[in-house]
């Protein structure tokens, strides 16, 4: 879902970096306050699993593959959707740079789809969703589609803003991709969520009763 | 109960694998993104594969800004093996990179409050 530099106009590109950086600074401010010192290390093993994640595309059927975002995940585990604004931010200005994975000038709608929004669907989605069903993992992988499916679709309209896709069959090329992409995300997000909680349970615990 | 040193450990080495797993068994295929592009662009059917040789038109969009990344599509454009470490590099790089930030802003933090 990295949109590279050709699919944007330089004018709304700016535009997207402009609130991207706003999301930025409310993130450093949650690392610099809220976030607890021994969570340091947890969130960089975050990072670096994302980016490697990000780069594994699974083929998902139809001639098309795809990665997981890991933005649901990080923002669960670390409590926050700001969590997953830092780390996403982060990798996507490695990516960008270093390996042409998004581009530069498109990194600002990048960082809003993949940080902002999958950080805040994953968060609230999860927290909704287990005030409902009870269940960690169901909520884990309900909230992890979602975050993968609803970025996309405001990569669709960014687009279809930019003059690059044409508003239908760009939200439906988009839906059905990351609704199947999404499925992915939804059982390895709840995978590894498992697997954090049987090692160390105590860091969910304090995920889920933090404020944000 | 797991100590922290050593669930760090195995998430970076469940990183390091995961990352080298993509060097060899990623799908060449288009990403979600690439294939809707390829859809409106008429070079791919929705539930079909892409046309052999097609490729995403980037340049259809006037008043864009063009970059050429070091290491374009993670790869050196040598071996396989190559790649795995620049894979690793990228993987250590973004580890680093927000270990480093991660504990800046907690020095910060710090020596504002005292």
């Amino acid at each position: 879902m990295h949109i590279p530099d050709s699919f944007i106009p330089i004018p709304q590109a700016a535009v997207y970096w402009l609130i991207a950086l706003v999301f930025i600074a409310l993130a450093l401010r949650w690392v610099r306050r809220e976030m607890s010192e021994e969570k340091v290390p947890l969130v960089a093993v975050l990072a670096a699993g994302v980016f490697a994640l990000q780069a594994f595309n699974i083929p998902v059927m139809m001639g098309t593959s795809g990665h997981l975002l890991g933005a649901a995940l990080v923002a669960i585990v670390l409590g926050s959707p700001f969590a997953a604004v830092f780390v996403l931010s982060l990798v996507l200005i490695v990516q960008g740079v270093l390996f042409g994975d998004g581009g530069l000038t498109t990194m600002g709608a990048n960082i809003i789809n993949m940080g902002v929004i999958g950080g805040f669907v994953g968060y609230y989605g999860y927290h909704g969703l287990l005030s409902l069903t009870k269940s960690r993992f169901a909520s884990a992988a309900g909230a992890a589609w979602l975050a993968c499916i609803i970025p996309a679709l405001a990569a669709a309209l960014e687009l279809t803003a930019a003059g690059t896709f044409p508003l239908v069959p760009g939200l439906v090329g988009m839906g059905v991709y990351h609704a199947l992409i999404g499925v992915v995300e939804a059982a390895i997000t709840a995978v590894v969520l498992g697997l954090i909680v049987s090692a160390r349970p105590d860091i969910l615990e304090r995920a889920e009763g933090a404020p944000i | 109960m797991i100590p922290t040193r050593v669930l760090i450990a195995a998430g970076i080495v469940l990183a390091l694998v995961i990352g080298i797993g993509a060097v060899f068994f990623a799908s060449s295929d288009p990403d979600g993104l690439d294939s809707t592009a390829l859809v409106t662009q008429g070079q791919k059917e929705l539930t079909q594969p892409a046309n052999p040789g097609a490729a995403v038109d980037g340049a259809a969009l006037p008043g864009t800004f063009e970059y050429s990344a070091p290491f374009a599509e993670y790869t050196l454009g040598g071996s396989k093996l190559a790649d795995a470490g620049l894979m690793v590099a990228g993987t250590l790089l973004a580890l680093v990179a927000v270990l480093g930030i991660g504990r800046g802003l907690k020095a910060l933090n710090r020596s504002r409050s005292s």
